[in-house]
């Protein structure tokens, strides 16, 4: 199996990702990923905590949805292709709201053999409203 | 009623640690996610790959914490609690996949602590870096958090 989904001549500026939707997300998801990141801030687990807490009730890891966008460019480039993600957690995502990740590629760069793409992430719900925002930079095969 | 946050942990760099990434880690959080990348999952897959093995997603090394400390360290060290933090910003530099077996050392730091008044109040800035390196000393990942605090 390739890793490489994509070769660098096959990507233009200006190219749209394909989306990734995810959700609607649902308790368990948030208590898996607690479990699986460490990241046990009740804040994410007990609406009540949440709510006294004066955040109005559970809301999702920003770090789940940072892994939704790394798998919006994984699923497109291939495992092993992300070399920089950086992102801003710009809204809250609740329980039962769906997560639609895009992107667009802003550059290119090819430097001997190492050819990297630069993209543009972010994420919504379903309302629109950006819930992350961010850049990327993969490194992708050539077919020369 | 705004608290400032102390800011005398600037600079303050916290105890190397080490973690040892285990194959079973990377497929719980792989699946927690619900990526089911065969790259994260399969091993024959992995074995057949470019680096010999099942590699983690991206943002695994979030995950790495020191199990031997107090993890309410910084947030004491900060003079806040749990419920008043959010995450701001995160990134990820990656000079290759971490792999399951490996030991990596992981080196964190605060580079700096400042307020801003936003829509919905005073609220001060964390930024930390942890820089993660292999048992060669090379360095295999950085990561800079933005923690929000709401004073």
């Amino acid at each position: 199996m390739k890793y490489g989904k994509i070769y660098v001549e096959d990507v233009k500026v200006g190219d749209d990702l394909p989306l990734l939707v995810k959700g609607p997300l649902a308790q368990i998801q948030l208590t898996r990923y607690a479990g699986a990141s460490g990241d046990f801030n009740p804040i994410h687990q007990d609406d009540e905590f949440a709510r006294a807490a004066g955040m109005g009730g559970v809301f999702a890891h920003g770090m789940l949805s940072m892994a939704f966008v790394a798998q919006a460019l994984t699923d497109w480039a291939g495992a092993g292709t992300v070399r920089k993600l950086g992102v801003r957690f710009a809204g809250l995502v609740r329980l039962k709201d769906t997560v639609t990740c895009r992107g667009r590629v802003l550059a290119k760069t090819s430097k001997d053999d190492t050819h990297e793409i630069e993209v543009e992430v972010w994420a919504e719900n379903q309302k629109g409203e950006k819930v992350v925002t961010g850049r990327a930079t993969l490194r992708v095969p050539s077919r020369g | 009623m705004a608290t400032a946050l102390r800011k005398d942990v600037i600079g303050k760099e916290y105890p190397p640690y080490a973690v040892t990434v285990e194959r079973g880690k990377i497929k719980e959080f792989a699946r927690a996610v619900g990526d089911l990348n065969p790259f994260y999952l399969d091993d024959a897959v992995g074995r057949a790959s470019p680096w010999g093995d099942i590699i983690a997603p991206p943002t695994f090394a979030i995950s790495f914490r020191d199990e031997s400390a107090d993890t309410s360290a910084l947030l004491r060290d900060l003079g806040t609690d749990i419920s008043r933090v959010l995450h701001g910003e995160q990134e990820f530099e990656l000079h290759r996949p971490l792999q399951p077996g490996q030991t990596y050392l992981c080196r964190a730091k605060v580079l700096d602590v400042y307020e801003k008044t936003g829509k919905s109040g005073p609220m001060a800035f964390v930024v930390r870096e942890t820089a993660v390196t292999d048992g060669a000393n090379e360095i295999v990942a950085v990561l800079r958090h933005v923690t929000v605090v709401r004073l």
